[in-house]
Order: structure tokens, then C-alpha cells, then sequence
């Protein structure tokens, strides 16, 4: 065997690719392919094969696998930003200013905004799609719902990273919609039915006990509020899609893989 | 020119577009067989070729391109914030071609009893993932990251002025993709459009895979024997969820008055409008007498009318007109699918009570928060 | 394996608990009941467990400016004139007429923004969603559900007016009568 090996060839058959790669070398032969896919924690989210309109754009239009990815830029760029800002009143706003005028490739900020619009519609797309496939009909249904949550969840994590610049556009934004949770019923101050669960003249659901204010963390917008989204916008929720998505991505490949004809 | 804009400006009225959509989308998505004839007859499939995607996309761009040259309607539309939702258009205009070509494609295939575009023999059909869909992921991946790039050096992001709580701006608007809601905010108070809503438009989605049960139609491009579903669902995600946030964004202006696409944005335009609740109609307008001081008696009316809508209709609809659905759904799938489809109809409902009567509540019970 | 053996296995109570039970015998009443207080006290905990983490979100003292201050003397307001000067700090104005003076919540009934005073149409207009309040505070146009709300205002001694936050009066209600909602001059 003396064939010349090219460069590529020569370290994928050495010992520290090997071993990072189970079994190595360049993939060619079906086997070696499959196996790719298997020993690898990231590829094995796939299955080894696939009906062939799946891989065609038409058909899936990439939208699910783009708001994932989408999730993953705004993962990253919003823990670059976390670096610069503060929660406080006090800073909230001027960090937002320096971190475009004062750091380097301040670009991280836009890429975080228009990444979250993108994310927004690509889930909005991906629902479109499956609907129009008719891929939420059994054995989906239970994956369907949990898009559904995927996509509030999404919506939510929008809605909180709203208000951390602190400015104009944010707080009233957020204070016509943290408002509206004082509206709940029964829950809310000034929701139908609150006082109805009021016991003689004492009122158990006011303006400092109700969703509104387990919202904002206070009677007004101030401070608490601004923590309370921001430990929300970059904690809270993003574990909790992060649960989410593991399920939907479980459920695809256990309910058969991508929907197919029958 | 000028005669063309206020052309627009003039249809732009919510209560000339918003009828045209009503009228024209059961003709372009057909819900039912005989719509679907008159959408064949009248060739409006035509809309699903690549000539009709040519059309309606050249139709938008001019538009646009025509537009801005117009300040006022550069001032709205060049907005940091609202460029992605220009975007949105083209994209559901594309989107929403895309699925339906390939669905009356498909349709045209079994009416010859040819398999679907999207059939495959199993196992001879399938392809590895490795290499086919991870090179197509990364193709995608890098190219989408060069928009973003591009996107984000293009535009910067928004900064308003610091937060002031003592000054709004005029006008205040949630962030766009709540916008459809808080167009509901208009005609419908916090709790209902705020609460109730969002949270009936959550379940009704979770509940779609457990309403619309026929197995068939899984997993490739058809409208024709899912037409009353389809026509359901996108007239929901297209009418009332994407058209109201284009009217939100595009033509809401100060003091959340509407204003066509080519006008200014006058904060002094004063707009009289005074509403009136419909006990008020009902005693004070017809009867001539004064509002009746027991609540329950002033608000029935009111009582009345909703008790009928949700609680005798869909008992007589079950009878009569969606006797087929109930039979099919059993009690609770139906009453929870009527109830969903009777609210849903109530959204541009109580739009036109408002413009054609200025009716502002049904039920009114300010002393409880409890307004309808 | 045999038969037997393989039953054994089956019937085999989970080997946390520590015995292998050889023989199932009818379960007793009393381990049935045992089983429902157990799950129930596990019920009850995680129930107990999920209060506190709501009740965590509800703290005892908050940290919010002061709600009452003082308006200065009622001869520096004038008759028919909505007065601004304390929106930005309070959010409250001061409106005057001939018979007194009441203060005006700055917040919108609708879903809290700050309407604005428009002298020309003599309403408070607010840009959110276009409610509009008549100088008495009356809701009479767009969608906000009731007047807007008076604070409580009385005098101070020394004849400077106090207005304080604290205490809220609704129309709709028919609190406006109450002798604190309205300081008469
Ligand atoms: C954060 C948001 C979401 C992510 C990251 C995501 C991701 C994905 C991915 C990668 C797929 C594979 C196929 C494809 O790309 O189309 C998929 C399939 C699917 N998604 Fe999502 N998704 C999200 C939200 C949703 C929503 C909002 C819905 C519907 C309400 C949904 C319902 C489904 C269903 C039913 C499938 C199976 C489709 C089939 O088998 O053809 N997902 N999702
Ligand atoms: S907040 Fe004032 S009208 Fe909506």
C-alpha cells in the first residue's frame, strides 16, 4: 500500500483524532457514515437516515432547525452582552450606549435584537409549516403541544429582553403589558372577580399582593422590575426552553421522525 | 400621484381593508367545497403558479419602492424596529405560496392517483444524514450568519430616550409582535384581550391535533381534503394575528388613531368619537328612560345576548348546521371547538359594533372590572 | 430458570426497601391506607414546597418612594386650569374649580400610560390606545373601563394642601362624594 495519503487523510487516521472521533479516518463507505452520525452526541440528535423530501428546503424550509440556531446565536451573544450591563437603573441605560460606542466590534447588541426578531418569525414559520404539512396530526399531537409552549416561551424571552435597555421604548412597552397581568381574572387588583375574593372588608388581592405585582416586583416599574426580567430574560426562561427543547427534539426522532406520507 | 395616494390612504380605513380581506380570503382559501369551485372557476388558483408568486411579490416590492419616496411613509417604514416586519410581509407572502403551490401540486397528483410529490419507497428511498442534510444544515448555517452579519452592520439597533414613567410616547406600542393584541386592546378590555385571550389562542393551538383527528394528510403539502382546517388556521395566523400587526405597526399613529400609509402623523388631529355601552342603547336610546339602578337588570341586555351566544347557539349549531361535527367530535371535543370558533368570530365581530355603532361594551360592570 | 424462580423475580418489592418478600400475600388494609397518607403528606409537602416559592416573590417591605407630599397653597392654583407641575414627580395634577380642588391619578385607567393635558379639546388624551378623560377625570372616549382616579387631598395647619397617594377614590364607586376627595376652597 503506497499510495500517497493526503495531509487530511494522514491525521484522520492518527492516534489523537482517532480519539476524538471514534474510529476516524474520512468517512466514505456507508458504514463509516452511519457511524458518524452515531458516535456523535451532537449528530446523534439525527437520525442515520432519512426520507429523501426531508432533506429538501421545500419541504421543512430549515425553519425549525433555524430557530434553533437562532436560539443558539442569541445564547451566545447575549452572554457577551452580560459582560457589560448592569441590572440597576442607574446603568442600565448608559452601559446599552457605551457597549455600541466604546467596545470593539460592538455589534453584539444588534446581533442579539435582530437575532431575537429572526427567532420570532422562524418559529412562526416552523408552525406554519407544520400546520400546512398536517405534521401535528397522532402521532405528533403530543410534540405539537409542546411547539406551542416553545413558542410562548420564545415570546417570553422577546417580551423580557424588552425592557433591559431602560428606555422609552422599553418601559412603556413593558408597562402596558405588566398591567394587563393586573387585569387577570381573580388574580389581578383590576381583574373581574378579585373582589369577590375578598372576606368581609379585607381584600387579599391588591395592588401589592396580585400576578401584576409578582410580575414587577413592586406597586410601580423601578428597580425590582428591572431585575426581576433580567434574572428571567437570562436565566429563568432560557432553562426552561432549554427543557422544553430537549423534549420536542426527543419527541421528533421517538414519533418516527420527520412526518412522512403514509 | 398624489390622487393614488390618497387612493391608499383611503382604502387603508380599517373598515374598508379589513372587509375586503373578510370578503376575498374564503375565495383565494377556500373553507368549503363550494368556494372551492368558485377559487377553480374564477382561476384564482392562478395565485399558487411561479407567475403568481412573480405578481404578488412584484406587487409588494413596488409598492415599497414607489412608497419611499414618500416621506411619510418613510418615516414608518425605515424605523429601526419595523424594517424586520416589512420583511415579514415578503416572507409570508413567499412562505404561504410556497405551501400552497406544493399543496394544489399534490392535490392535482392524487386526483390522477399518482402518489405525492413527498412519497418515497422505504427503505430504497431514504438518504444518509451524513452527508446529505449536515452539509445542507451547514450551508444554511453559514449562509444565515452572513445575513445576520449583514443585518446587524446595516441596521443598528434601536435607543430611545432614558426611561421617563412620567411622559409616554405618543403613540406607545408593545413590542410588534404583540401588536395584533393590543389591536384588540382597542375593542376589548385588558382582562379579555390581555389574559383571556392569549390564553384561549394557546389552547386553541395545543388543541388543533386533537379537534382536527382525520389521520389523513400527515406529513406532505394538500389543502383539498383539509380545506375547512386550513382555511381555519390561516385565516387565524394570517387575518387576525399578521394582518392586525401590519395595521399596528404601519397604520397606527398618535393618540392610536389610524392613519393611511401616505399621511402625516398629526398629534392634534382630533378625532370625536364617544362610545356608548349597549344597556345604554338599549334603555336610554330605545326605550327612552333612564338606566336602571339594580346592576344585574341594566346589564341584561347584555347577559342575555352573551348567554344565547355561548349557551343556546352551540346547543342548536349541534342540532342543525355542525350536526356533522358533533357526531364526529363527541360532546366535549365539540363544545370545546364551537366555543373557540364562537369567540374567535366574536374578534371582528364586535371590530364592526364598534365602527358601524360605536358600541364600546356588551356587559358593562365597571363596579366589578367585569366589561365585555 | 424454572417457573417458580421467574414468578419470585416478578413479585419482587422494589430492593431499596431492603426485604425480599417471598410470598405475596393479599395486601392489607392497613398498608393500603398507608400508601394514601404517605402520598398524601408528598402531596401535601411539594404543595407546601411550591407556596413558599410563590410566596418568596411577594416580600413584607418595599422600597418605594414616598406617597404623600405637600401642593404648596391653594391660591397657587387657578380656577379652570389643569396644573402640571407635580405629573412628573408624583404623577398627580391638580385641577382646580370653582368650588376646589381635587388630584388627579396621572395613570390611565386603561393599562397605565401617562395620558397628556390638550388644552385644545379640553381632555386628557392618551397616546397608547386614545382613551380620553374629561377634566373631571370622566373616561368619555377609546377603551379605558373608568374615570381616572382621585387622590386623597386635605389640609396641612399651616393651610398648605396635602395630597396623599396612598388613599384612592373612584367614580365608579361613587367615592368621589367622600369629603377627602375634594378639597373645597
Ligand atoms: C423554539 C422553538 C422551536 C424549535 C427550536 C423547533 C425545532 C424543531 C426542529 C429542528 C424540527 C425538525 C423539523 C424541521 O426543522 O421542521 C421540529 C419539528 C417539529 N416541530 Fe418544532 N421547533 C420549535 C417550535 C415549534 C412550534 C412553535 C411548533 C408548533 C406549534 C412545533 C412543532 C413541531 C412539530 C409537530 C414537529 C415535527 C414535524 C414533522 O415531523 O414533520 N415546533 N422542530
Ligand atoms: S393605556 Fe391609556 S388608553 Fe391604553
Amino acid at each position: 500500500m503506497s499510495e500517497k495519503k493526503s495531509i487530511l487523510e494522514k491525521i484522520s487516521e492518527g492516534q489523537v483524532w482517532k480519539s476524538i472521533f471514534r474510529g476516524g479516518g474520512v468517512p466514505t463507505t456507508r458504514r463509516q457514515r452511519m457511524m458518524v452520525v452515531l458516535n456523535s452526541v451532537f449528530l446523534h440528535l439525527h437520525p442515520v437516515r432519512l426520507p429523501k423530501h426531508a432533506v429538501k428546503l421545500k419541504f421543512t424550509w430549515c425553519m425549525g432547525g433555524l430557530s434553533f440556531f437562532l436560539f443558539l446565536i442569541l445564547t451566545i451573544s447575549g452572554i457577551l452582552l452580560m459582560f457589560y450591563y448592569r441590572p440597576t437603573i442607574e446603568y442600565a441605560y448608559t452601559d446599552i450606549i457605551d457597549l455600541t460606542e466604546q467596545v470593539p466590534f460592538g455589534i453584539m447588541r444588534e446581533i442579539h435584537r435582530w437575532g431575537a426578531h429572526a427567532m420570532v418569525i422562524a418559529v412562526w414559520l416552523h408552525m406554519f409549516r407544520v400546520f400546512m404539512t398536517g405534521s401535528y396530526k397522532p402521532p405528533r399531537e403530543f410534540n405539537w403541544s409542546v411547539g406551542v409552549i416553545l413558542l410562548v416561551l420564545t415570546l417570553l424571552l422577546s417580551f423580557t429582553g424588552y425592557l433591559l435597555p431602560w428606555d422609552q421604548l422599553a418601559i412603556w412597552a413593558i408597562a402596558v403589558g405588566s398591567n394587563m397581568a393586573g387585569a387577570t381574572p381573580f388574580l389581578g387588583s383590576e381583574g373581574p372577580g378579585a373582589s369577590l375574593l375578598a372576606i368581609g372588608d379585607v381584600n387579599f388581592i391588591t395592588k401589592a399582593s396580585d400576578a401584576r405585582f409578582g410580575l414587577i416586583g413592586g406597586r410601580f416599574l423601578g428597580e425590582a422590575t428591572l431585575l426581576r426580567f433580567y434574572v428571567l430574560h437570562c436565566i429563568g426562561l432560557p432553562f426552561i426552553i432549554m427543557i422544553f427543547m430537549a423534549v420536542h427534539f426527543w419527541r421528533i426522532r421517538k414519533d418516527g421522525g420527520i412526518s412522512t406520507p403514509v | 400621484m398624489e390622487g393614488f395616494k390618497s387612493l391608499i390612504n383611503y382604502i387603508s380605513n380599517p373598515t374598508i381593508l379589513f372587509t375586503a380581506i373578510l370578503v376575498g380570503f374564503p375565495f383565494v382559501f377556500p373553507p368549503n367545497d363550494w368556494f372551492y369551485n368558485v377559487n377553480k372557476k374564477l382561476k384564482i388558483d392562478k395565485l399558487w403558479t411561479k407567475k403568481g408568486l412573480f405578481v404578488m411579490v412584484a406587487v409588494t416590492i413596488v409598492f415599497f419602492v414607489f412608497g419611499l419616496g414618500d416621506s411619510d411613509f418613510r418615516s414608518i417604514v425605515l424605523k429601526p424596529d419595523n424594517v424586520p416586519i416589512s420583511g415579514l410581509i415578503i416572507l409570508l407572502i413567499f412562505f404561504t405560496w410556497l405551501s400552497m403551490s406544493q399543496a394544489y401540486e399534490n392535490d392535482k397528483l392524487m386526483d390522477e392517483g399518482k402518489p405525492v410529490d413527498e412519497y418515497y419507497e422505504a427503505p430504497n428511498d431514504k438518504v444518509l444524514v451524513w452527508p446529505d442534510l449536515v452539509y445542507v444544515e451547514l450551508i444554511s448555517l453559514v449562509l444565515f450568519s452572513a445575513f445576520m452579519l449583514i443585518w446587524s452592520i446595516g441596521l443598528p439597533a434601536p435607543i430611545e430616550q432614558p426611561a421617563n414613567p412620567s411622559e409616554s410616547p405618543n403613540p406607545a406600542k408593545a413590542p410588534w409582535y404583540f401588536l395584533g393584541l393590543q389591536e384588540m386592546l382597542v375593542y376589548y378590555d385588558p382582562w379579555y384581550a390581555g389574559v383571556v385571550l392569549p390564553s384561549l389562542i394557546i389552547v386553541g393551538l395545543m388543541a388543533i391535533p386533537y379537534i382536527d383527528r382525520d389521520p389523513n394528510g400527515s406529513g406532505f403539502y394538500s389543502y383539498k381534503n383539509r380545506k375547512l382546517s386550513a382555511s381555519i388556521y390561516l385565516f387565524g395566523w394570517l387575518v387576525l394575528w399578521n394582518v392586525l400587526i401590519v395595521i399596528g405597526t404601519f397604520l397606527r399613529g398618535p393618540n392610536w388613531g389610524f392613519f393611511g400609509p401616505f399621511e402625516y402623523w398629526d398629534s392634534h388631529r382630533l378625532e370625536a368619537l364617544t362610545n356608548v355601552n349597549l344597556s345604554e342603547l338599549f334603555y336610554v336610546k330605545w326605550l327612552a328612560m333612564g338606566l336602571p339602578s339594580n346592576i344585574l337588570l341594566r346589564e341584561a341586555p347584555g347577559l342575555i345576548i352573551m348567554f344565547i351566544i355561548l349557551g343556546v347557539l352551540p346547543v342548536l349549531l349541534a342540532k342543525t348546521l355542525l350536526k356533522k361535527f358533533y357526531d364526529e367530535l363527541g360532546y366535549s371535543r365539540y363544545a370545546i371547538f364551537v366555543s373557540l370558533m364562537i369567540l374567535g368570530v366574536l374578534l371582528p365581530v364586535k371590530m364592526y359594533l364598534r365602527w358601524f355603532f360605536n358600541l364600546k361594551y356588551v356587559i358593562s360592570m365597571p363596579e366589578y372590572f367585569f366589561n365585555f | 430458570m424454572s417457573e417458580e424462580v421467574k414468578t419470585k423475580i416478578r413479585i419482587r418489592p422494589p430492593a431499596a426497601l431492603g426485604k425480599v418478600q417471598e410470598e405475596i400475600s393479599a395486601p392489607r388494609r392497613s398498608i393500603i391506607s398507608w400508601i394514601a397518607v404517605g402520598w398524601l403528606a408528598f402531596v401535601a409537602a411539594a404543595g407546601g414546597f411550591f407556596t413558599m416559592i410563590l410566596r418568596f416573590f411577594f416580600p413584607n417591605v418595599l422600597f418605594e418612594p414616598v406617597q404623600t407630599f405637600r401642593a404648596g397653597f391653594p391660591d397657587d392654583y387657578t380656577i379652570g386650569e389643569v396644573d402640571l407641575r407635580w405629573k412628573e414627580k408624583f404623577g398627580v395634577w391638580m385641577v382646580r374649580n370653582d368650588d376646589g380642588i381635587y388630584a388627579l391619578s396621572t395613570v390611565c385607567t386603561h393599562l397605565g400610560c401617562t395620558p397628556n393635558w390638550q388644552p385644545s379639546g379640553q381632555k386628557f388624551k392618551c397616546p397608547c390606545h386614545g382613551s380620553g378623560f374629561r377634566i373631571t377625570g370622566i373616561h368619555f372616549e377609546g377603551p379605558a373601563p373608568r374615570p381616572l382616579e382621585r387622590y386623597k387631598i386635605t389640609l396641612a395647619d399651616n393651610g398648605e394642601i396635602i395630597v396623599d397617594k396612598t388613599q384612592k377614590y373612584q367614580e365608579e364607586k361613587g367615592q368621589w362624594n367622600d369629603p377627602e376627595a375634594f378639597l373645597k376652597v
